[in-house]
């Protein structure tokens, strides 16, 4: 490790990474813990540069000889109650532990008799104990034994669980993320009980060392994604992860694209409900996001909502965001490409109202259209970026200056207010924040081609896209699945929603194929035959309801 | 990587040096809304482009509107019409936009001794003209005339013009709205001669260029519907008016409302009937060797007015109206007819449906349809009228006033 | 070749894109009269023998490639010449539609944009389609298929709303005699676009389904063919057979002569998106597969690259191919049938049939052969 950063900037890419390797196979050279209290405590004050948030606390335990025991932790990082009541207190208190021991003995009864805390063991090399001390874990060690005992006393201040702040919903749970991973798993375990739910976890950056764990449902995710995800995962080798962007950008199928290939959510219904699709969830320690692999285009327009609401409805609502979506594309390349290219198409009246518009403004319309969109995106970001108290001022501001100088001093043509005013609104009301960016990277794209050669540019644009769009894969998945290639079982969950008694099988490019079934036959709700058209057999009690 | 790159560098540099060929801003180009072709002391075309100002049409904005003309004419005079275009490209600091010139009038003049033959070929041609432009003829003015006249309701007179012939057509069945396409459709058809809808304006033709035209309630100078123009060869060589115009309509079949209006016990006009529905079947027939021409006429309609004291609850006395109404349409029909087989001007497309239903005797006489068979064809008319309703009132109140009376 | 499938579904959207294409576009059979959707159907069945030919060879070597069983068919030395003339004959094909494609912009929308530039983007376009792979055209094919099929839907809809369909106008349906008709479906209809689906012997290989072969073949070019024969039927019913025939592009008149409730009319640029799917699939096709031989005549171990390559030539024959419109029709409907088309699509597959049936015969005794 060392290494790596003295040599930084001298060596090429392959040959540091060469290095690192090196190195990491000799560092795996374990050193183990000394059994004297007074060298180990050197070793870690050595380690740890001193630390001051590292609390040693020494007591006394057993008769003839006393002897000298320490407990470590990190100030924050432990749940004080479980400290101070079931570790110190205990230890101190314990009638056992005031008998004569050997010291041999004296790591055992602490472990079996005296910590009433869940989790116990002990550990002999230090690598571990870092691990584990930095983690939130208590350390005791006993003076004369070469080992010590973690004591699993996690915890600290920590958000709470709260509503999410983005995939929003009416209807549906409130609970989100946490930043904590075991706060999260549990939230799913909670969603899902079933033993099928299986969880692997591993540290990942070699400075950070952060949590990151995979959840699938075994049986239902396919064992070739799930494969992939691991090995991907186990393939990073980068010093932090702070952030589950970090995985996602490490780990995705293509790289050159401004569409997602991995989905991220803050809601566990939103993760539950994609496991039981056969996809793997990453969950990332210090991210209340969790990726979700492998992500279809489609998937970016859906919402949690959409399975809660009846089906026509959730079909409108998608369908509508599909129109969305184009809009937030297309919308200004297309006012651009016929005003300039293609008046044409525009009704004569309409051309005249928007030809009265623009006889003042100055600078051509894909000029016209390029300065609103890049006026609107730093509104965006300002807004974004800046203390919630200056927002409305901001926002005042902003209108003022777009809304009502610029088009009467003749800068601006109202037209283009109004068709940037509705892209922005568009690309907000799709459900998915990430594929919203996409939209608005690839819009420039568009207005600069239909500014240029109007609707053959616009097209050609357009084709490219699709032809880019079919060529993404998402974990060996077609990212356009289940449209290119066309699944007719899996259109059902794309653009409309079939209703929820007709969703008879998983998606069978994510999920495991022998187990495919999803729902029993006849699954569609058979109400007591209605009182309407039918002839009475004049039994009694049919006059009931009146 | 690199040659990725390279190629990315390419496009865009392209893109960019190459410029943009086929731009043009909207306030670059003039948008013409109409066109006038006439011709001059020389047997030159002048051309009259009647363009819009978009400041004074949707007006509000930068608060003009109103008081300034909604458009601008150009004249220019040149042998062919894109000798025209160039010509008044010269005075105009715009680009002519042709894509939005809804109307094209023609000067009688032209029609009647050039032809329109010769006219068409570059409004067809051109990407930027419309299939759907309408087609006028100015009828006893020029079509400088028409173009210039400024207009109230509709700024644009163009579309005045066409709004005009469109109701025109759809209200009475007085004109008829034809297109460009239709026009050459027809040209070139052996089977059948196009029409076209007259048009003129009528008052103080001094007055139509100028503001103070709108400026009045009582407009002075004011487009009108003026007729039919009937066209052979080309050439302009009749004008149907009032009945005879309405009459070819129906044998058209591209009458939608009308009234017809019947006499009653010697009062003129005294019941009028409004046409709701209708439809005419035309076929053709060979009768010993001679074709003939079956038309059928479906009418639906109701009584709009009745002047007269006539029981209206009387199924009998309805069945009455409807004969009379048959037999009165029935001779509208067979003056028009009569009145293009006069003419030697086959605009119904009778020879289009004998082409159709006998394509063999066809090839025979398509050569002179229009000279010698066309006028000799034997037109067999029927009529079936129908009324549906009479109204808010049964009776009419007349007939209450004569009881009082006695 | 390609570590590649596609499904059988894919190939049916590609072979009809393929096929309507740039076919759509053009007065087919418009010498025809009224009669021209008779001989669209008739060249039609013509192709299904085509097909059958095609199919035949299909069955023989199923896993391979046309450029690569010639040589097997022909010996190593004539083979390779052969499947090289098959290569340029396909790039040639390329290079005609990539020209429809580009005057037919330039006439209709762009009169400025030179000729070469708007051939180059699209061609660029192609290029990075084709480096892609077949199963990324594949799958965008199948997306075009829906998205042409919506939008011919609400075409349908608007003309039949727009009432101008008079179907008076395709009587008498035999205007020219039917022995007239039989010879145009055979000299000139049944060459373009239907026997253009020899291209897909190139592609049938990637099939993940062999066996429906027949039947998606079959199906995909009745399809079209009824597709081509009703646009046809209804230019002519819409704009009457003179108009029609008169016209570079009837189904561009068509469209401009929809005019639906005073604002629902200019619909130019439904033309233009109907254009370019059209011509980009089929150039499309056309460079994968020039592409793909050229890899394998020359045992290139990277086809990909080959792409821009290849997408230059053809750039530059489409160029130089004609000086104008008119000759290039001209040539398209003249020369081409009889000395291009002829050869490449009828001869020279029907001769492989036969030798392929002897040479097979040989190898394996009292092997049947599968019948076509």
């Amino acid at each position: 490790m060392v290494s790596f950063f003295k040599n930084k900037g001298q060596m090429k890419k392959r040959e540091k990474q060469k290095i690192d390797d090196k190195d990491q196979s000799k560092s795996k050279k374990l050193e183990y813990i000394d059994s004297s209290i007074s060298a180990n405590l050197d070793h870690m004050k050595k380690k740890t540069g001193n630390s001051p948030d590292i609390i040693v606390r020494t007591l006394k335990i057993s008769q003839n000889p006393e002897i000298k025991t320490t407990i470590l932790y990190v100030q924050g990082l432990i749940d004080n109650p479980s400290v101070t009541d079931f570790l110190i207190e205990s230890i101190m208190k314990n009638p056992h532990l005031k008998e004569k021991l050997l010291p041999k003995e004296a790591l055992d009864v602490i472990s079996e008799e005296v910590v009433s805390l869940g989790g116990v063991e002990s550990v002999t090399d230090w690598e571990k104990l870092f691990l584990s001390l930095l983690s939130g874990d208590s350390i005791i060690f006993v003076d004369g034994i070469n080992k010590a005992l973690v004591a699993s006393t996690r915890g600290g201040e920590r958000r709470s669980i709260q509503e999410p702040s983005t995939h929003l919903t009416v209807r549906g749970s409130r609970e989100g993320f946490t930043e904590s991973n075991a706060t999260n798993i549990a939230m799913l375990r909670r969603i899902i009980n079933s033993q099928d739910l299986w969880i692997e976890s591993m540290k990942i950056g070699t400075v950070t060392k952060t949590d990151v764990s995979i959840m699938y449902i075994n049986g239902i995710a396919k064992e070739g994604i799930v494969e992939e995800v691991k090995k991907r995962l186990k393939g990073i080798n980068i010093d932090s992860i702070l952030e589950s962007g970090y995985i996602e950008q490490l780990i995705e199928d293509q790289v050159m694209t401004p569409f997602p290939t991995l989905n991220h959510t803050e809601r566990p219904d939103m993760v539950a409900g994609n496991l039981l699709e056969g996809r793997v969830a990453i969950f990332v320690n210090g991210s209340p996001f969790v990726l979700v692999a492998p992500a279809l285009f489609v998937q970016f327009f859906q919402s949690v909502e959409d399975y809660y609401n009846r089906f026509d409805i959730a079909s409108a609502t998608r369908f509508l965001r599909i129109i969305v979506f184009i809009i937030s594309i297309v919308g200004p390349a297309v006012y651009v490409a016929a005003t300039t290219f293609h008046q044409e198409m525009i009704p004569s009246k309409l051309l005249v109202i928007v030809a009265a518009q623009r006889e003042t403004v100055p600078l051509p319309a894909v000029v016209e259209a390029l300065v609103m969109e890049i006026t609107f995106e730093i509104l965006r970001e300002a807004s974004l970026r800046m203390p919630k108290v200056v927002g409305s001022t901001m926002s005042i501001v902003g209108a003022l200056v777009i809304g009502q100088a610029a088009v009467q001093a003749g800068a601006v043509s109202p037209a283009m207010v109004i068709i940037v005013s509705i892209t922005a609104i568009a690309s907000f009301a799709t459900p998915s924040y990430s594929i919203a960016i996409s939209a608005r990277i690839v819009r420039f794209g568009f207005i600069i081609c239909a500014g240029v050669l109007g609707f053959y540019g616009m097209i050609l644009a357009f084709i490219v896209l699709i032809v880019h769009l079919c060529s993404l894969r998402s974990f060996g998945v077609p990212y356009m699945s289940p449209l290119a290639p066309l699944n007719p079982e899996g259109l059902g969950d794309t653009f409309f929603r079939r209703p929820m008694w007709a969703f008879k099988e998983r998606p069978k490019l994510l999920s495991s194929n022998n187990n495919l079934i999803r729902e029993g036959d006849n699954q569609r709700p058979l109400p007591p035959e209605s009182r309407g058209m039918k002839t009475s057999d004049k039994k009694k009690g049919e006059g009931n309801e009146s | 990587m690199n040659r990725k790159w390279l190629v990315l560098l390419l496009m865009i540099g392209t893109t960019f040096t190459s410029g943009c060929w086929d731009k043009k801003e909207l306030n670059e180009i003039a948008i013409v809304s109409a066109m006038g072709i006439d011709k001059d002391k020389e047997g030159k075309l002048v051309g009259t482009f009647q363009i819009i100002n978009p400041g004074n049409v949707a007006g509000s904005l930068q608060g003009g509107g109103g008081t300034n003309p909604a458009i601008s004419v150009y004249r220019a005079t040149g042998n062919n019409v894109l000798g025209l275009d160039s010509i008044a490209s010269t005075k105009i600091s715009r680009d002519m936009y042709f894509a939005h010139a809804n109307l094209i009038v023609i000067g009688e003049e032209i029609a009647k001794e050039e032809g329109i033959n010769a006219i068409f070929d570059a409004f067809e041609r051109s990407p930027e003209f419309r299939a759907t432009s309408r087609i006028v003829i100015a009828r006893g003015v020029k079509a400088r005339d028409i173009v210039e006249t400024l207009t109230a309701i509709d700024k644009v007179s163009a579309e005045k013009v066409i709004r005009t012939i469109e109701s025109s057509e759809k209200q009475q069945g007085r004109s008829i709205s034809v297109n460009l396409q239709e026009v050459i459709k027809n040209l070139v058809s052996t089977g059948k001669e196009p029409i076209i809808s007259g048009f003129t304006v009528k008052g103080n033709t001094d007055k139509e260029d100028k503001m103070e035209n709108t400026q009045t309630s009582d407009i002075e100078a004011n487009p009108t519907t003026a007729g039919i123009g009937v066209f052979k060869d080309g050439k302009l060589i009749d004008w149907l008016d009032g009945n005879k115009a309405i009459g070819s309509m129906w044998v058209l079949d591209r009458i939608a409302h009308t009234n017809l209006n019947i006499d009653w016990n010697d009062k003129k006009d005294a019941i009028t009937y409004q046409v709701q529905r209708q439809k005419t079947n035309v076929a053709a027939k060979m009768k010993n060797g001679k074709p003939k021409m079956l038309i059928k006429v479906l009418v639906e309609g109701d009584i709009r007015e009745a002047n007269i004291p006539v029981n209206l609850n009387s199924p009998h006395v309805l069945i009455d109206i409807e004969k009379r109404l048959a037999k009165d349409l029935k001779k509208e029909m067979e003056d028009a007819i009569v009145r293009a087989q006069k003419n030697k001007s086959d605009i119904f497309g009778f020879g289009e449906i004998m082409h159709e239903s006998h394509p063999k005797e066809w090839k025979k006489i398509e050569k002179d349809w229009d000279d010698v068979s066309f006028p000799k064809l034997e037109v067999d008319v029927q009529v079936e009228t129908f009324i549906r309703r009479t109204g808010l009132r049964n009776k009419p109140y007349l007939s209450n006033l004569k009881k009082s009376d006695q | 070749m390609e570590k590649a499938k596609i499904s059988g579904f894919q190939l049916f959207v590609l072979i009809f894109l393929f096929e309507i294409g740039s076919a759509l576009l053009v007065p087919l059979a418009g010498e025809a009269k009224q009669g021209a959707w008779l001989v669209i159907l008739i060249a039609m069945i013509g192709g299904f023998l085509l097909f059958f030919v095609y199919y035949g060879l299909f069955q023989y070597y199923p896993d391979q490639l046309l450029t690569e069983y010639v040589r097997h068919i022909m010996g190593n030395f004539l083979g390779r010449i052969v499947a090289f003339l098959y290569i340029l004959y396909f790039m040639y094909l390329a290079a005609r539609v990539l020209r429809d494609f580009g005057e037919t912009l330039l006439t209709f929308a762009y009169p400025h944009v030179p000729l070469f530039f708007a051939n180059a983007v699209f061609i660029l376009v192609v290029v990075y389609t084709v480096r892609k792979g077949i199963e990324v055209l594949a799958r965008t094919g199948e997306l075009f298929f829906v998205l042409e099929n919506l939008l011919f839907m609400t075409f349908i809809l608007l003309i039949v709303v727009s009432g101008m369909i008079h179907i008076n106008n395709l009587k008498p349906v035999f205007e020219i005699s039917g022995v007239e008709m039989m010879k145009m479906s055979f000299t000139e209809t049944l060459f373009f676009p239907f026997g253009e689906i020899i291209v897909f012997l190139m592609i049938f290989p990637y099939l993940n389904e062999p066996q429906r072969l027949k039947k998606i073949g079959i199906g995909s070019l009745a399809a079209s063919g009824i597709f081509l024969a009703f646009i046809m039927a209804l230019n002519v019913a819409v704009l009457g057979v003179d108009l029609t025939i008169r016209s570079q592009y009837p189904f561009l008149s068509l469209i401009q002569s929809i005019e639906i409730a005073g604002f629902l009319e200019r619909l130019d640029v439904y033309f233009l998106v109907k254009l370019m799917i059209g011509g980009f699939i089929k150039i499309s096709v056309f460079t994968y597969v020039a592409v793909t031989g050229t890899a394998n005549v020359f045992n290139f171990k990277e086809p990909s690259r080959l792409a821009y390559p290849v997408g230059f030539v053809i750039l530059l024959i489409s160029i130089v191919i004609a000086s104008s419109y008119s000759e290039h029709i001209h040539e398209g409907l003249g020369a081409v049938p009889i000395y291009v088309h002829l050869p490449f699509q009828v001869i020279i597959p029907v001769f492989l049939l036969v030798i392929a049936y002897f040479k097979n015969r040989k190898k394996k005794q009292g092997f049947v052969p599968p019948k076509p």
